[in-house]
């Protein structure tokens, strides 16, 4: 474990600032480690994802003895997690039993959250696309097309992984001219073997028979605008590469306790509530009209109604009479307060 | 006739509509788009590529559709689109970052309600007719010391050297600062860094920070002590540590019964005073440099100071003028009372 370090000089400060939680987080920086053994197709799919992770991905290019599902593999995850200000692992092994193996990690607060293993079926390379390429650090847009990735665990699982890794990061606008790739994650046919996916997944980091999963296509494609008959563009999709075939095989599903501390949302201020963040919020005295437009309601205090002006008439005006009565009794009292203080006759009148 | 596979061949005039089984649900926040809709076996087994692009163009295109129809703020770079808050829950990275616990400064500025005020880093320069820096180099906090001549009281010792006077003030109040910061961390640290305080029957931690730094090594020192004596075998057999001193108890001391008169003379008469002049809290007085320790004033809850209050709200009187003050017109021979 690391020591807690106290900084001693302002650069060290900013550096431990920079590492410290934040309300809105950055982009999860994820280590790309390769095993005890990966193959030619390894290789391939850590260097293209880490092509499409880039710039916020760290390449372990060194063979690391590491088993993710073993108590000693999550521990060195954690220590390299601590180390590299990472929080997110893409991990290759390949052995007899299993392989072309790709497990994605994912940490929260210095610990091994949850996991996915994968593999590898088929692979084709960015570089066999003889086509335009992405620009790198350029975010992508994520589609995702089954029922399943709503339903199933481990798929939902997959696609919260997926979508950590790829487009995890809040963000509060985008150029619209700066969206130049989708990644398309779809899921095929169900295996004839089986009538339906188990219903749901076997508890720890167990094997699930791989042949009860269909199999997953990730492919990356570069969009293509094209004119329409309306100001939205029309979409025309290029593949770019990679391109993956995948089968489901391992995982480890977060401990609830730690995932519900990883799902707690920071407290919305007054000001970004204003600024329409929080959706949630219901939106009072305000509706959208047919026409788009929105209207609002606005609400008036009751009104006084006998304070309302209406006609001057002089014969409603008060009567001169009783005004100059007053003035009679004024003056009488006066009279009559003669032997006493001045002081008191002021504070009477 | 039919135009709409005319329409549909040229660029122009295409729709960006996507009609599917289930719509589509985007998440404009995230820039994903999730297609509930199952598969459709036939054409993924005639061309399974051709199908997987099909799909994707179809949610794309929907998503596309969603984030060209966003409010768009106009910048230097072009149309950036406002994106709204992600709506599918993802797992953070990094715990939520705690709120900074307050300084006992804040805690009082709360309580009075005094507003933060930011403070500049330059000043006025009357002399120099310009802002110079507070503090730093050539900063107006060392004014005195960096002035060439300074004016040198009337009565000062021989040895009197301003410069150092002037560094050695300002040393203090930094030197005054940094403890209180010290005891600000040490406060925000919580129960666990001062769990020694507990051993020694003090449960405030505010109580164990206001304690000098020798109060606190004596204690602890006595606590060691009480632990190693805590053994059935009153630590006789218990493993020694090298150069470790041995234990010595504490001799009792008594004055000489033929001693100086005058000393035990005023000392009675001390100790009858005191007891005279509260007679109540006479028994309490007597514990009075474990005040603090009991954690009354010091502690971080009451942040008022009930004898710096008394002394305010009494114009430096005290407590018994105070008092008197009620009374009406005995307040006076109260005071003169007191004086005697």
């Amino acid at each position: 474990m690391l020591r807690a370090v106290i900084p001693k000089n302002a650069r060290s400060k900013r550096a431990l600032d920079a590492r410290a939680p934040k309300e809105v987080e950055d982009e999860r920086t994820a280590i790309f480690v390769r095993g005890s053994h990966t193959g030619e197709v390894l290789n391939g799919v850590i260097k293209d994802l880490m092509a499409l992770k880039r710039p916020h991905a760290i390449s372990f290019s060194k063979k690391n003895i590491i088993h993710p599902f073993e108590t000693e593999g999550v521990s060195s995850l954690e220590f390299w997690s601590s180390k590299n200000d990472a929080t997110f692992f893409v991990v290759g092994t390949s052995t007899k039993k299993r392989p072309d193996g790709l497990t994605l990690v994912r940490t929260f607060d210095g610990k091994v959250l949850d996991m996915c293993e994968m593999g590898v079926t088929k692979f084709i390379p960015m570089a066999d696309f003889k086509t335009k390429k992405s620009t790198p650090g350029y975010k992508p847009l994520m589609h995702f097309a089954s029922p399943l990735f709503d339903t199933h665990p481990r798929l939902m699982q997959l696609r919260s992984l997926l979508l950590t890794l790829f487009n995890g990061e809040a963000i509060e606008n985008i150029a619209l001219a700066g969206i130049e790739h989708v990644i398309s994650v779809q899921l095929g046919p169900l295996p004839s073997t089986s009538a339906s996916v188990p219903a749901a997944p076997l508890p720890g980091s167990v094997d699930d028979d791989p042949a009860l999963f269909p199999p997953i296509f990730i492919r990356t494609y570069t969009l293509a605008l094209k004119s329409s008959s309306t100001r939205i563009p029309y979409i025309d999709l290029v593949p770019m590469g990679p391109s993956l075939d995948l089968v489901l095989r391992r995982h480890m599903q977060p401990d609830p306790v730690l995932l519900a501390a990883s799902l707690k949302k920071p407290k919305l201020t007054k000001k970004d509530v204003e600024s329409g963040l929080g959706q949630k919020k219901k939106m009072r005295n305000k509706e959208v009209d047919e026409m788009g437009d929105l209207r609002g309601r606005v609400h008036i205090g009751k009104q006084d109604l006998s304070k309302l002006q209406g006609r001057k008439v002089r014969a409603l005006k008060q009567g001169l009479e009783e005004v100059e009565d007053v003035e009679m009794d004024d003056a009488e009292n006066d009279l009559m307060d003669v032997d006493e203080s001045p002081k008191k006759k002021r504070k009477k009148d | 006739m039919d135009v709409s596979g005319l329409l549909a061949s040229t660029s122009k005039g295409r729709s960006t509509e996507v009609n599917k089984d289930v719509p589509l649900v985007v998440d404009t926040g995230l820039l994903a788009v999730f297609d509930p809709n199952d598969i459709e076996p036939e054409e993924y087994s005639a061309d399974q590529e051709a199908y997987l692009l099909s799909v994707a163009r179809d949610g794309v295109q929907a998503l596309v559709n969603a984030l060209f129809s966003l409010p768009v703020q106009k910048t230097a770079d072009g149309p950036l689109a406002i994106l709204p808050s992600i709506e599918t829950p993802l797992p953070r990275a990094k715990p939520l970052p705690k709120p900074k616990p307050p300084t006992k400064w804040e805690q009082f500025a709360k309580a009075r309600g005094i507003q933060k005020t930011k403070r500049e880093k330059k000043v006025w320069d009357e002399e120099k007719q310009d802002w110079v820096d507070r503090w730093g180099r050539k900063g107006k906090n060392k004014e005195i010391e960096e002035q060439w001549i300074t004016e040198v009281p009337a009565n000062a010792p021989d040895d009197y050297d301003p410069v150092k006077e002037a560094r050695d003030k300002r040393k203090s109040r930094v030197a005054k600062n940094e403890k209180q910061r010290a005891a600000n961390q040490a406060r925000a640290m919580g129960p666990s860094a001062t769990a020694a305080s507990t051993s020694t029957g003090l449960k405030d931690s505010n109580a164990w920070d206001a304690l000098s730094k020798d109060d606190k090594k004596g204690m602890l020192r006595r606590d060691a002590l009480r632990a190693k004596v805590s053994t059935a075998s009153m630590g006789k057999f218990d493993k020694k540590l090298e150069g470790e001193p041995k234990l010595r108890g504490i001799k009792r001391k008594f004055d000489p019964n033929e001693g100086n008169v005058e000393s035990e003379k005023s000392a009675a008469l001390a100790l009858l005073s005191k007891l005279e002049r509260n007679p109540i809290s006479s028994t309490a007085s007597a514990k009075r440099p474990r005040k603090d320790a009991a954690g009354g004033e010091g502690s971080g809850e009451n942040v008022l100071n009930v004898r710096k209050a008394v002394r305010y709200a009494t114009k430096g009187k005290g407590a018994t003028a105070f008092a008197s003050r009620d009374r009406g017109r005995g307040g006076k021979a109260g005071r003169g009372k007191g004086k005697r």
